[in-house]
């Protein structure tokens, strides 16, 4: 024999349709009918932005190869489907070193350096696509097509106005590049259908979601609002394309249906409750976390292996429908958890809102011994409610007159007057704060009663840097000085990196000053 | 009825059309005829020759040692040459029995007196079964009278037939169902005579049609006995996926016997041979044998004789058409590699495969890191978890690995064979699997 037989270990056959590039690529393939779209929707940038973060996805994983003497692993084509994947999720108008800067984070810090693939403990794509939101947000979530900027369809949806839903679904709207739902419908068939993916995770995800925002949307079950909810923000990209990252989701099918329910109340939590914009990638990337928790917990038992007695038949059907009790109690627990919390706190927030109120009333008017409601007062605010001078789209923006009240001194002298305005004008949550006046009208204090601004930001209102302009002065109404340095007394210096909030603030102050000139004086 | 299917499972090519059509051809050995001591589970059987020792076909040469062991038969004629270890299909030296065949195959007097077996007590046709030497042929070469013999032979529901045959290339159980249903039959018969309240099922796979005809034919008469059809996949004919097809029930973990759930499994082939022992009184002196692979340049299937050497049912097959890159004793799936072709045949082994192609190597080159894709848990056809199997098994965290039942893995290969990234899992769990088991023997687990 001129050459030995090769000799291993059973089985001695490969499956050779099946490898991990083929895996990779069968899902860019699913993914070209949204890419495709996209392009011709938004047109030429739009290209280039998914060429330049498809490109420094595979070059900086071929550097990183290099550079760390690794095998080369660009061929096995997962890469291109993470570069793909950040670029479908940016605005078509960012500036191409976004996607430069995106997919370079996402392959060489979160990929490659927890040792490349199959080693990383979030998808790329999606950790890729959350450093961008943070570093650039305003680039990341500013869509616009033609130059004209416009809300997204959530933005829309969130201020209560009405969405086209059939142009969300075809992706003739504004928003990321991965826009059509229906070419992403395309996509998840098919790999459903090759078995690129099961559908455990998107039924979890988008059934939980589903549930939690009927429970807590606020808007109960209705059809198109929950239809609105599917077809924007990315939920539909995110349930086929980012949650179904074998990488970083659970093996098992159970776990994925755990994951999957995780995923879907995180979603609708973060879209009823939370602040940002965005929901499903920081819901899925927190699912990705606790991936390696719930494929530690979850092992199925294999066929027959159990209580050990004959009786013991396990058959497929069954398989169904416990897992759907299971989904839908893990839905149900956490949804009522949620519930219960709103519930029990909601009594205690408002009577600490009110203790708030009253010490920043006290805090105001320094010269008053004593805060009272004044009934002649209290009517002055419903007059001006009534008059509607003071709310939402008044010349101070979106401010709301909330009550005044009235100091005196030790003798019963009326030393001046406190007012709580609050303006949905900021980042966060509604604003409230109490201005205090005397006599004349001139501002004895400012104090916040409710700021739930950008920590480090807009937070800062809250020092008496920013406070103190206020005090001591009569104008008729301040000024923002977005650079700074004033030296008049009617401006105000914006704090560095939050003139929104600076913004909201003095048209607060201002829509007090208005009340106080035109309805106490 | 719709077709019984295993759960999970993977689809190899086939490739049984490069011999299903050949008719069995009987192959007489002309060189030394050699029977390694140990083909069975179990304690080795004991030699009852000597050097220089005259022998005839169906003497017996070494006798079983203990219950679960089995006797070794010798299928020619001739002198005991030495008794040496030689090297064996395991791929390791072993003690064996060699004899210098005389060419004639003269038959010992003592063989060959037919018996009606309705006549023979449950103990006389396990002895007759015993002292033939009989395991099973499929391939686990388990004593087939210790199996036979259940505590509660009342309580046997079933007896299957497992005439599957789902690794690919092999086809000499199809030839044999299709030339000698009746062989099948009458060995099912006997070994129902053991079970007076069993049904004989004889499950076989849909993609052959012949066999599924010639053995329903054969069945017709006998309302004790029918034909399941299987649908085609591998691994149809494991013992638990055969247990659940015929009962609705899974066999419990831990290596739980199919008498558990009221069965008994055994091989086409090792049924064949019971009827051969039993009622025309010849012990276990030959069997069918596919010679295949696109290397061969004649793929058929022989009727060889016990101990003949690979290279000569090769060359019975015309040799080698193509330079082999790999050969393979038994099927693709579970059999195993040889390094050389100067090995006997033994009970339990049923086709060499010569192949030009060696897939493992190629498949090596494209290995990548594990993409966690769970496609192994879905061709799992005992529904374990290999990716997380295989985590723990690399760490050496052997705790989780039992408690992933890992121990229940039965290493047909299926993981192996659908992992995209090419990971060499079966490897890893046959590696694996004795440490466990060894570890919770001696209770340090």
């Amino acid at each position: 024999m001129e050459k030995l037989l090769n000799v291993s270990s059973s089985p001695h056959l490969r499956d050779s349709k099946l490898t991990t590039g083929h895996v990779m690529y069968d899902v860019i393939i699913a993914l070209m009918p949204v890419t495709i779209f996209g392009i011709y929707h938004f047109g030429l940038h739009a290209f280039l932005v998914l060429l330049v973060s498809v490109a420094t996805a595979v070059v900086t994983e071929y550097l990183f190869d290099l550079a760390t003497h690794h095998p080369n692993t660009v061929k096995d084509g997962s890469a291109v489907l993470t570069g793909l994947l950040l670029g479908l999720c940016c605005s078509p108008t960012v500036p191409l070193y976004i996607p430069f800067l995106g997919s370079l984070f996402a392959i060489a810090l979160v990929k490659c350096a927890f040792g490349g693939l199959g080693q990383n403990f979030m998808n790329p794509a999606l950790a890729g696509r959350c450093f961008l939101l943070l570093s650039f947000s305003s680039a990341m979530t500013s869509y616009s097509v033609d130059g004209t900027s416009s809300a997204t369809p959530l933005a829309v949806l969130e201020e209560g106005g009405t969405v086209d839903v059939l142009d969300m679904f075809l992706g003739f709207t504004d928003g990321t590049i991965c826009i059509s739902i229906a070419a992403m419908l395309i996509g998840g068939a098919y790999l459903l259908i090759t078995k690129g993916i099961t559908w455990h995770i998107p039924v979890a995800y988008v059934g939980s979601f589903l549930i939690c925002m009927i429970a807590f949307g606020g808007q109960g079950f209705d059809v198109m609002y929950l239809v609105a909810h599917l077809c924007g923000g990315g939920i539909v990209f995110g349930a086929l394309f980012m949650a179904t990252d074998p990488v970083t989701s659970p093996v098992t099918g159970m776990g994925q249906l755990i994951y999957g329910a995780v995923i879907g109340v995180l979603t609708a939590v973060f879209r009823v409750f939370g602040s940002s914009a965005e929901s499903v990638s920081y819901a899925i990337i927190l699912g990705n976390l606790v991936t390696p928790l719930i494929d530690r917990w979850v092992v199925p038992k294999p066929y027959g292996i159990g209580d050990g007695t004959k009786k013991e038949v396990s058959d497929q059907p069954k398989k169904f429908p416990k897992a759907a009790i299971t989904l839908a109690c893990i839905t149900l627990i956490a949804g009522l958890a949620l519930g219960l919390v709103n519930f029990m706190t909601a009594d205690i927030i408002e009577a600490q809102n009110a203790a708030a109120k009253a010490a920043s009333y006290v805090e105001v008017i320094p010269t008053a011994d004593e805060v009272n409601y004044d009934d002649d007062l209290t009517a002055l605010v419903e007059e001006a409610a009534a008059a509607s001078d003071y709310y939402a789209d008044s010349t101070f923006g979106k401010v709301t007159l909330n009550e005044a009240v009235v100091g005196t001194d030790a003798s019963g002298n009326v030393v001046g007057y406190a007012i709580s305005v609050s303006t949905a004008d900021g980042y966060g949550d509604s604003i409230t704060l109490s201005v205090g006046f005397d006599t004349e009208g001139t501002i004895l204090g400012l104090s916040f009663t409710e700021l739930e601004e950008t920590a480090g930001l807009g937070m800062r209102a809250d020092e008496d840097s920013f406070k103190s302009q206020f005090v001591g002065v009569q104008v008729d109404s301040f000024t923002l000085n977005k650079s700074g340095g004033s030296t008049a007394d009617d401006e105000i210096d914006s704090i560095s990196g939050a003139s929104t909030t600076s913004g909201a603030v003095v048209n607060a102050v201002n829509a007090a000053i208005d009340f106080f000139a035109n309805y106490i004086q | 009825m719709a077709k019984s299917k295993i759960r999970g499972g993977v689809h190899p090519k086939g490739c049984k059309e490069l011999s299903s059509g050949a008719a069995t051809v009987p192959y007489q050995a002309k060189g030394e005829l050699v029977f390694p001591l140990s083909q069975h589970i179990g304690k080795p059987a004991v030699p009852i020759v000597k050097k220089g020792d005259t022998v005839l076909a169906g003497q017996t040469i070494a006798k079983a040692d203990g219950f679960i062991s089995a006797p070794i038969i010798s299928s020619g004629s001739g002198k005991v040459k030495i008794i040496e270890p030689r090297l064996t299909s395991a791929g390791v030296m072993a003690q064996c029995i060699v004899i210098d065949n005389d060419g004639q195959y003269t038959l010992d007097p003592s063989v060959g007196q037919k018996c009606d077996y309705t006549k023979l007590s449950s103990q006389e046709i396990l002895a007759k079964v015993q002292a033939a030497g009989i395991v099973g042929l499929g391939g686990a070469g388990f004593p087939t009278h210790a199996k036979l013999a259940p505590k509660n032979p009342e309580e046997i529901e079933y007896v299957i037939a497992n005439g599957a045959e789902c690794e690919p290339y092999i086809t000499c159980d199809d030839r044999l169902m299709q030339e000698h249903p009746d062989w099948v039959v009458m060995g099912l018969k006997v070994v129902l005579q053991l079970f007076p309240n069993a049904k004989g099922v004889i499950a076989i796979e849909d993609n052959k049609p012949a066999a599924i005809a010639a053995m329903q034919k054969a069945v017709q008469r006998d309302e004790r006995l029918s034909v399941l059809e299987l649908e085609t996949r591998y691994p149809q004919g494991g013992e638990r996926g055969l247990v659940h097809a015929v009962t609705g029930q899974w066999l419990g973990g831990g290596g739980a016997l199919p008498a558990t759930l009221g069965c008994i499994v055994d091989n086409v082939t090792t049924l064949s041979a019971v009827y051969q022992a039993v009622c025309e009184g010849m012990p276990l002196m030959e069997k069918g044998f596919t010679v295949s692979g696109d290397a061969v340049a004649n793929p058929g299937n022989f009727m060889i004789k016990l101990g003949t050497s690979l290279q000569e049912v090769l060359d019975a097959a015309g040799g080698l058409k193509a330079e082999a890159r790999k050969a393979l004793l038994g099927g693709p799936m579970m059999g195993t590699a040889i390094s050389s072709y100067d090995v006997p045949i033994v009970k339990a082994n049923n086709a060499l495969l010569c192949m030009t192609r060696d897939e493992v190597e190629e498949a090596d080159k494209l290995m990548t890191a594990c993409i966690r894709c769970g496609r192994c848990g879905t061709a799992c056809p005992m529904g374990l978890i290999p990716q997380m199997m295989a985590v723990a098994a690399k760490n050496k965290d052997y705790a989780r690995y039992d408690q992933l039942h890992g121990t229940d893995c039965i290493a047909c290969g299926s993981c192996t064979y659908i992992c995209p990234a090419k990971r060499p899992l079966t490897q890893l769990f046959k590696q694996t699997k004795p440490v466990v088991l060894g570890l919770k023997r001696a209770g340090q687990l």
